[in-house]
Formats: structure tokens, C-alpha cells, sequence
């Protein structure tokens, strides 16, 4: 009997079942998914560097005459447990072309190494380890190669020193070490054979060969102190600070869980708003069962046997969905990092279980109104007459409104319960889309400059070629300036060429030792910068530090530091503090007026250009591709091209600002159609009166869609309010980690964000309501005769 | 007198079922101003069917029925609409009630929406309560549909209909959901409005709602049996007498 019930009722309300089964079905997904990517997230970056054989430390040197000062330094150290090595050349993107052509763009030093002899792992896409490379073979590692459109199998050429040698592309591997967004050093990865013919040239020999280090040690900053001094040492960092590199992933990462939780959140109010609903619908079948003897506790056990059923074939279909949804969100960051959850099938079922055990509760809770109701609710279609409050807050004799206008705006704050909760998931599907895309815009803005300690200019020309010269010693870092200033002057575009340059020098605070990098400029002020705290520094002996640094050295304003330069020790009078995205924070600034040798420069970001005329944005684009001509270089940007560059993760963001767009409207549709289909069902005979009386099909359909779009207009103010309390909340924390711990300012595109996307949500809500509300066509005024 | 409706051959078949169902077959009757019509007929004989037909709530499928002298099967559906709203006021069994707005609003929500008087809200408010106040429930205007009786609520319901000043009234059961006493105080009511000219079709099955009626059709299975005028001079007990001996000649 009660199976005939359940399959009676099933059929009979097919489309209110459908919808909930829908709901279901996205509440198990999002669950599923959603906790599968935060244990990935979670445990993600461990994960990925315990497999990739990562250390506690690691040292980039150059070998100055086959010399190798950094491995006699580590052999009689107290404070290196044990250390790996693997020999590197280092190139740059001018050694690789593939039909005379740079075979890819970047501007940081790239490595060439023997993938048989290292300890360390490199993975594919598949995240599997790959332990050989064939002779003639090459495999590219880092974010750059995943860029680019190389396909396995392209031939292209290495051109170093005598040799001139021709390799076949073997596919994009993951590099745990300098793979990430922000370091993104290249590793090229040949077989034994192939590396020996590289490494034995004499002028790699001589300019281009040094190592790789891999620590380990059990007293990190003893071991910094110690290495701080050391010479030919071109890079050392420590595993921290690797992690903090994948900050701009770990940010989408972030997001992304944040995204999840929000989703989870979500469809567990969805469900439980509309297991509420359909519940209070049944007011009249429930009273008829009473009436004719049945128990309050078979009642109840009928509907948890409905929403079981529902339940388990829902999650049952969430289940599997959960799998190319999870990789679909996730997809994003995994291109850089090994990101994979053992338990992803365990969890997804028990998640699926927790679906059904959830819906079941809320199922139990709704079902105990089923106790207050009486047959007398059968009689009185649920109206018991005991409301002795007026439940109406509007007068329509005291209006101006149009009758369906009034209809429309009365009704929402009839059912306050019901629509506020509408309301609630519109605005949080809105916020979710208006944070993702100011954090993207900001991503991409000029803000950025501040927090990559950059002056603005006209063009961003990022010049390894140069800049390599320059680190190598081969050229002066002026020589270059005034280079590039000829040629465009040459060029009818006479500009200012300057370049910010990076030092990395041992610092002494409180007694211990530092490896920080200082950014020098002579053709900038320091007070051309923001600080955070303090005055910028004025005279050659003063300096500003990041907040995390200063932290980090247990230093105030005003304290002074020790600072080894070119084998001298000179005192520095910290004046002021900043914050830095740069090298995750371990950043200083040097006063212009501080003269410091050229040959100490360990790199740059690249030469920046300011056109003497100030010619307008247009100008400056045209010029731009004039340039990618003349020097023959892809790598010139304007602001917001280069910020793009460096932060490298603006677009990934779009994306995941643009699919979760997607699902958010995927929500509100199913939301508005649900509701909408639940208010015509439950309103049937009001439509029918008020088309008995005489209003018109169009009136209804407005009065209904009405009620929908007033809800989703306070929705909108709602998440407009919210957006920037949210940022604070959740994005400040994220970028605090990378170094910007004094809060970020955000870049607003109000047309966009408070504009654009609202009217998205607001037209898909509003169309997919006044769809559903055709539906009342099909009422007529003659129903009134028909309705119980 | 004027003629108000006119019924003229009206049909209405439903198919049911692939199966075809002749609810109402040719039809004719009609309405004059101030006249106050009754229905009555066996359960399924057609009665609300014919009242919801000739009132342009339902389709017919054949026929004539002209409303005013303007010729309602010939209207469309927007037309049929704003007859029904500014000409003509209804009353059900049911007393179906905006759940969301207060008896005065549903009231007066009809004169809100109609073209007809271009008045303000507050002056159709007004009326509203005037209304109310003829019919005894000035006391409920503010109050929630579910605080009221069903007596109180069929009286707003005829507040409703009555708000546009319609030139005619068409019930289906008005009393068929009230006990004995509020059914007689809704009856007396209506009896009021056409005294004072309201044209009025009630469908019913009841003799005593019918005998204060001026002219009693009887339908069995689609077709008007019989037509019976009932003497206004007599008293209501007579009246009921009378049609009670006609209805049971006709088979009642």
C-alpha cells in the first residue's frame, strides 16, 4: 500500500520530484567535489613535494673555472645534514629556436640538465614520474612550456657556446622546485648522453655550467648564515619559501575551496527550503490520512520513504558527476602541481552518504509539522483560522502602484521566510561571482605595481637576453640602458630607459645572517614608492625592508642592519617598511643615492620605457608591436599586459570566475523554476479567481515574475554590500600569505562587477521565472469551479 | 426592459478520453436587466458549466451568447477579460480570497485594476468600505482572510463582485459552503442588490436560494427542461412551495 502511495505520488507530482531530484543530485556534486578538493587543496602542496624528493634548502651556484666553492662550503658544514646536487647549464630563451624563431618566451634564466642522473622526480600530465629521456629528446618543465603551443614531436635546436645540437620535443613536465607561477625557471631535461656533449663545451665550461643543491638540514637559519657569504651562489631559497611561490596557485586554489564551500552551503539551503516547501504543500493529504486514522508516525515514515528514494538516486547520480566536476574545478592549478586525493572515491561515497543522511534529517524535521496538522487542514486548505495577525503589510487603497505591481511587492513581504531565503542564495551566487572577478581585475591592475615594487611606466620590455648579459658580466648594465634608448630614438619614439636592478646580499640583524633582495634604481626616487610604515629612505645608508621581512629579522625602524657588499660590511639605518609580492616578501630597497657595483647585479624584471611625448594608451599599443619588431622579442607589455605576465594567473581566475558564473546560473535557474513551478501549484486557485475576475494572462505572468525579480533586485544590493566585507575576509588572508600583509587595494570595474553580472543574474532569474510562470496560461477562470 | 445576456443554439463538448462529452446542447435563454435568474439541475447536468460559459470564463464550442448585445463568442480572450472585470462580478462556493491581502484589498482589488471609474485608490478604498459597511462587515476590512467567518468572507466575496458596479452578477453555490443562518444572511443580501437593479444568474441546488429568484431554469444532461417564473407578489414560503411542486413535476 505505501509503496503505491510513494509511486503514486512520484508520478503524480512529477515535476516538483524532478527538481528536488535535480537538487539532490547538485547537493551530492558540490558536497562530493567540493570536500575532494579541499583535502586536495589541503594536503595538495605536501603531497606534490614529498613526491617530487624536495629538501629543506636549496642553492643554484656557478662554477667560476670548473670551481665549485658552494659544494666545499656544504662538505665541511655542520649544519647540512646531507645534500643532493645535480649539474645544470644555465640558458636563457635566446638558446632554443625552432625554425629561426625563439622556440618560447620567457625572461628568467632556464636550466639544462640529465634527467637519469637526478634524485629528483619530474612528473607528467597523467602525474606519473618519468625517469628516462631517450638520446635526441628533450622534456621542458615549468608553467612557461605548458604555455606554449609545442607539440610532442616538434623538432627545434639548442645553440650554446660550439655546440648547435637539434632535439625533439618529448612533452611538458611538472617541477616541483621551479615550476610555479611565480619562479618559473625552465628546466630542459635531456638524456645523460646529451647532456655530457652540452657540459663538455668550453665555453659552457667556462660561462654557463653550475648546480643545483638539495639540503637537508635540521637548522635552517644556521645553515642561511652559513651560505650567506658564500660566493657563485646565483640562488638560494628554502622550502617555505618554494611553497609561498606557489602562492598564485595556491590563491585559485583558495578560491576554489572557498567556491566549494560556498556551493556545499549552498545546496544544503536549497534542500532544505525545498523539502520544506513540497512538505507544507501535502498540508491536505497529510490531513486526509489523519482524518481517515492513520498515525502521526506512518505519515512520516511515508515521506522519509518519498525523500529516501529521491535521495538515494540523486546521490547516487552526484556520485558519479562529482568525478569531471571535481577535475573540471580543479583543473585549473593542477597544470603546475602534482594535485591528486588518494581517498577521491571514498570520499565522494561517504560525502554521497552524508547527502542522503542529511536530506533524510531535514526530512525528519519538516515531517514534524505533520503533528499541528489536523483533518480540519484538509477541510480548510491548511487554513485553521488560528493567525490572528495581519499578515498584510501593504494597503492597496493606500498605493500608487499598479495592481500587479502592488501584487508582486506584497507577496514577497507576505512570505518573508520564502523569498528571503530566494534571495539569500541569489545574492550568494552574485557575491561569489563579483569577488572572483574584482580579485581578477585587481590581479590585472596597476594596483599590482605597488606590491611588485614597481614604478609605472609606459612599456614593460622584459629583455633575459640583455639582462643575462648583464648578470654574466659581459656588459654594463648602462651600456644596455643606452642601447635601447639609440634604438628608439632611431625610431622616432625618443623615451626614458631605466631598469630596476636586484642585488642579493647577506644581511646580519640580531646577529644572524640573511640572503635578501634589494631592488636598486638610480633613475627612480625611493619616494616614488608606497610604504607602509616609516619615511622613505633619503641618504645612501638608509634602507626599507617588507613588514614580513622585518618580522622575520626581529627588526624595527630605525634599527640598523649590516649589509656585505662586494666583501665590505656597511651599516644601514632601516627608515621604512613596505609590502611585496615579490620573492614572496623577502624583499629590500637601497636608496638611489647609494652607489653599488653593477657587477653585483643578480637580476631584474626588465627595462622600462617612458616615451617622452606621453602619447595616449592607443599609441602606446601601436608602438608596442613596433617594438616586438625591432627587437625581435614577444616580451613587451604594456602595464596590464605585464602584470598579467608576472602574476600569471588573471586568466586562470576569469576562467574560474566565468564556471562559477556558469553554476551560479545553473542554481538560480533550477531555483526560479522550482519555486515558480511550487507557487502556480500551490496558487492555482488565486490565478484562477484573478483571471475570473479579469486580469489578463500577461498581468499573472507579471505578477509572478515580478516577485522573482524584486527578490533577485535585493539580492543584488545584497551581494553589492557584501562584496567588499567578503574581500577582506577571504582574499586579504590569501594574499597576506604571499607577503601583502597590510591589506590589498582592489580594483573595482563597477560596470562590470556592479553592473554587468548583476543584469546577467537578474535577466536569467527574471527570464527563467516569467518562462515557468507561461505555465499559469493554462489555468483558466473556469478552474475556480474545479480546485478543491 | 433591456436584454442583459442573451443565450442563442449554445453548445459545449468536452472530449474526454478520446470520447466525446456533450456538457451543454443548444441552449437558449435569456436575461433581462434587474431580472435574477436561478439554475438548478442534478448533479453533472451542466449548471456551472452554462454559468461559467455564458460569463466567458470557458470556451463554447457552439452558439451564440451575447452579453450587452455584444456578441461574446466573437471576443478574444483579452476582450473576454475586461468584460468580466469591469461588467460583470462573481461569486463561487468556494470563497476564493487573495491569501496575501487584507478582505478590503481583495475587495477592492478588482476596482484597482479596472479603467472603468478612474479613481483613485483612495476613493475605490472608500467604496470599498462603504460596501463593506451595507453589507454588516465594516468590522473586518483590516483583517486576514483566515480571522473571518465563512458567512463574513462570502459577503466580501459579494463586496467584490458589487465593486465595479457590474451589470450583472453571476453566483455558482453561493451558499453551497454556509451553514443555515449565514446562507440566509448572504441570500438576503443579494435579494437587496437586485431589488436595487442588479441583473443576477445564480446556480444552485438549493429551493430555498432559488425560490427568491424572478424566473428558475431546470437542467438535465445539457438541455433546459423546463423555465419556471416564480409570482414576486408571494411570499418567500409560498414561492418555495411553488417551485418545489414545479421542480418535482419536472422530476427532481
Amino acid at each position: 500500500m505505501y509503496r503505491r502511495m510513494i509511486l503514486k505520488d512520484l508520478k503524480r507530482k512529477k515535476t516538483l520530484n524532478i527538481i528536488l531530484l535535480l537538487f539532490v543530485v547538485l547537493s551530492a556534486m558540490f558536497t562530493a567535489s567540493g570536500v575532494n578538493n579541499i583535502m586536495t587543496v589541503e594536503k595538495g602542496l605536501d603531497h606534490y613535494f614529498e613526491e617530487a624528493g624536495m629538501a629543506d634548502y636549496y642553492i643554484l651556484s656557478h662554477k667560476s673555472n670548473g670551481k665549485d666553492s658552494v659544494q666545499e662550503l656544504l662538505q665541511n658544514s655542520e649544519n647540512a645534514k646531507s645534500y643532493r646536487k645535480d649539474e645544470v647549464i644555465y640558458t636563457s630563451e635566446d638558446n632554443f629556436k625552432q625554425n629561426g624563431k625563439k622556440l618560447m618566451e620567457y625572461y628568467n634564466v632556464s636550466m639544462v640538465q640529465s634527467l637519469s642522473n637526478s634524485d629528483f622526480h619530474f612528473f607528467d600530465s597523467e602525474n606519473k614520474i618519468v625517469k628516462e629521456v631517450d638520446s635526441g629528446k628533450m622534456y621542458i618543465a615549468g608553467a612557461i612550456a605548458g604555455k606554449s603551443d609545442l607539440q610532442i614531436g616538434d623538432k627545434f635546436t639548442l645553440k650554446i657556446g660550439e655546440i648547435n645540437m637539434e632535439f625533439e620535443f618529448a612533452g611538458v613536465l611538472k617541477d616541483a622546485l621551479f615550476g610555479s607561477e611565480m619562479i618559473n625557471n625552465p628546466r630542459m631535461l635531456v638524456s645523460d648522453e646529451d647532456f655530457r656533449k652540452i657540459a663538455n663545451d668550453e665555453y659552457v665550461k667556462q660561462y654557463n655550467s653550475g648546480s643545483i643543491y638539495y639540503i637537508e638540514t635540521d637548522d635552517l637559519s644556521a645553515l642561511q648564515s652559513e651560505t650567506a657569504e658564500a660566493e657563485d651562489v646565483y640562488l638560494a631559497i628554502d622550502n617555505e619559501t618554494v611553497k609561498l611561490n606557489y602562492f598564485m596557485n595556491m590563491l585559485v586554489a583558495m578560491i576554489i575551496l572557498i567556491v566549494s564551500i560556498g556551493l556545499i552551503i549552498v545546496s544544503f539551503a536549497v534542500l532544505r527550503f525545498t523539502i520544506g516547501f513540497t512538505i507544507a504543500e501535502e498540508f491536505r493529504e497529510i490531513g486526509v490520512m489523519k482524518a481517515i486514522g492513520l498515525q502521526n508516525h506512518s505519515i512520516r515514515l511515508l515521506y522519509l520513504a518519498k525523500y529516501f528514494c529521491i535521495a538515494v538516486v540523486g546521490a547516487f547520480i552526484g556520485y558519479f558527476l562529482n568525478i569531471p566536476f571535481g577535475k573540471m574545478l580543479i583543473a585549473s592549478i593542477s597544470k603546475n602541481m602534482v594535485l591528486e586525493n588518494q581517498n577521491s572515491a571514498v570520499l565522494g561515497i561517504l560525502c554521497c552518504i552524508v547527502v542522503v543522511l542529511v536530506i533524510l534529517f531535514f526530512s525528519w524535521n519538516c515531517t514534524g509539522k505533520i503533528k499541528k496538522l489536523s483533518p480540519i487542514d484538509a477541510v480548510r486548505s491548511g487554513q485553521t483560522g488560528k493567525r490572528f495577525h495581519k499578515k498584510s503589510i501593504l494597503q492597496l487603497g493606500k498605493t500608487k502602484l499598479k495592481s500587479t505591481a502592488f501584487l508582486a511587492i506584497n507577496d514577497v513581504f507576505s512570505q518573508p521566510k520564502q523569498f528571503s531565503i530566494i534571495t539569500a542564495i541569489f545574492a550568494i551566487c552574485t557575491v561569489f561571482v563579483m569577488v572572483l572577478s574584482v580579485t581578477a581585475n585587481t590581479l590585472s591592475s596597476e594596483k599590482m605595481l605597488k606590491l611588485l615594487g614597481l614604478t609605472k611606466s609606459d612599456v614593460y620590455f622584459v629583455d633575459s637576453k640583455r639582462i643575462t648579459d648583464v648578470i654574466s658580466g659581459a656588459r654594463n648594465v648602462n651600456e644596455t640602458k643606452q642601447e635601447i634608448s639609440d634604438i628608439l630614438a632611431e625610431n622616432h619614439m625618443p623615451a626614458f630607459v631605466y631598469i630596476e636592478e636586484w642585488y642579493n646580499l647577506s644581511v646580519t640583524a640580531n646577529g644572524e645572517k640573511y640572503k635578501v633582495n634589494f631592488v636598486w634604481c638610480d633613475d627612480t626616487e625611493t619616494t616614488d614608492y608606497t610604504y607602509t610604515k616609516g619615511v622613505a629612505p633619503k641618504y645612501e645608508n638608509e634602507i626599507a625592508l617588507t613588514e614580513v621581512l622585518a618580522e622575520k629579522m626581529g627588526v624595527e625602524i630605525g634599527d640598523t642592519l649590516i649589509i656585505g657588499i662586494d666583501g665590505e660590511n656597511k651599516e644601514f639605518i632601516l627608515t621604512a617598511l613596505f609590502q611585496s609580492i615579490m620573492q614572496t616578501g623577502n624583499v629590500g630597497r637601497l636608496c638611489q643615492e647609494f652607489e653599488i657595483p653593477n657587477q653585483l647585479m643578480t637580476g631584474a624584471i626588465g627595462y622600462q620605457i617612458n616615451f617622452n611625448d606621453n602619447p595616449e594608451e592607443k599609441i602606446i599599443s601601436e608602438r608596442i608591436e613596433t617594438l616586438k619588431d625591432i627587437f625581435q622579442n614577444k616580451n613587451i607589455y604594456n602595464v596590464r599586459g605585464f602584470i598579467n605576465n608576472v602574476t600569471g594567473v588573471s586568466d586562470t581566475l576569469e576562467s574560474v570566475r566565468n564556471f562559477v558564473l556558469l553554476i551560479s546560473l545553473i542554481v538560480i535557474i533550477l531555483i526560479a523554476v522550482l519555486m515558480e513551478h511550487s507557487f502556480i501549484s500551490n496558487e492555482k486557485s488565486e490565478i484562477a479567481l484573478m483571471k475570473a475576475i479579469g486580469f489578463r494572462n500577461h498581468a499573472i505572468m507579471t505578477q509572478h515574475t515580478g516577485r522573482f525579480f524584486i527578490s533577485v533586485i535585493l539580492a543584488q544590493l545584497l551581494a553589492s554590500c557584501l562584496c567588499v566585507p567578503l574581500l577582506i575576509l577571504f582574499i586579504d588572508p590569501i594574499f597576506s600569505t604571499m607577503g601583502a600583509t597590510g591589506g590589498i587595494e582592489y580594483q573595482f570595474n563597477v560596470v562590470e562587477q556592479f553592473v554587468i553580472y548583476p543584469l546577467i543574474i537578474t535577466a536569467t532569474v527574471a527570464i527563467s521565472a516569467f518562462l515557468t510562470a507561461i505555465h499559469t496560461r493554462t489555468i483558466t477562470a473556469s478552474d475556480t469551479a474545479n480546485i478543491e | 426592459m433591456n436584454t442583459v445576456l442573451e443565450v442563442k443554439d449554445l453548445c459545449k463538448t468536452y472530449i474526454v478520453n478520446k470520447r466525446q462529452n456533450n456538457v451543454l446542447r443548444n441552449v437558449n435563454f435569456s436575461v433581462n436587466e434587474g431580472e435574477m435568474i436561478g439554475v438548478m439541475g442534478p448533479s453533472g447536468s451542466g449548471k456551472s458549466t452554462l454559468l461559467y460559459t455564458v460569463s466567458g470564463m470557458d470556451k463554447m464550442t457552439a452558439g451564440e451568447v451575447f452579453f450587452c448585445g455584444k456578441n461574446m463568442s466573437a471576443m478574444r480572450e483579452k476582450e473576454l477579460a475586461t468584460v468580466r472585470l469591469e461588467d460583470m462580478g462573481f461569486i463561487f462556493q468556494q470563497m476564493y480570497m487573495m491569501k496575501n491581502l487584507s478582505v478590503l484589498d481583495n475587495i477592492i482589488l478588482p476596482a484597482v485594476k479596472s479603467a472603468k471609474h478612474r479613481e483613485s485608490n483612495q476613493k475605490i478604498e472608500q467604496r470599498g468600505r462603504e460596501l463593506m459597511k451595507r453589507l454588516g462587515i465594516a468590522e473586518i476590512a483590516g483583517n486576514d482572510i483566515n480571522e473571518v467567518s465563512g458567512g463574513q468572507l462570502q459577503r466580501a466575496c459579494i463586496c467584490r463582485s458589487m465593486i465595479n458596479n457590474p451589470k450583472m452578477i453571476f453566483a455558482d453555490e453561493p451558499t453551497g459552503s454556509l451553514n443555515r443562518t449565514s446562507s440566509e444572511e448572504v441570500m438576503e443580501e443579494l435579494t437587496k442588490l437586485n431589488a436595487n437593479g442588479t441583473t443576477m444568474m445564480i446556480v444552485t441546488h438549493d429551493v430555498k436560494v432559488a425560490s427568491r429568484c424572478g424566473k428558475v431554469l431546470f437542467i438535465v444532461d445539457g438541455n433546459i427542461k423546463g423555465e419556471y417564473a416564480i409570482d414576486s407578489s408571494a411570499n418567500l414560503r409560498d414561492r418555495e412551495r411553488s417551485l418545489n411542486h414545479w421542480l418535482m413535476e419536472m422530476g427532481w
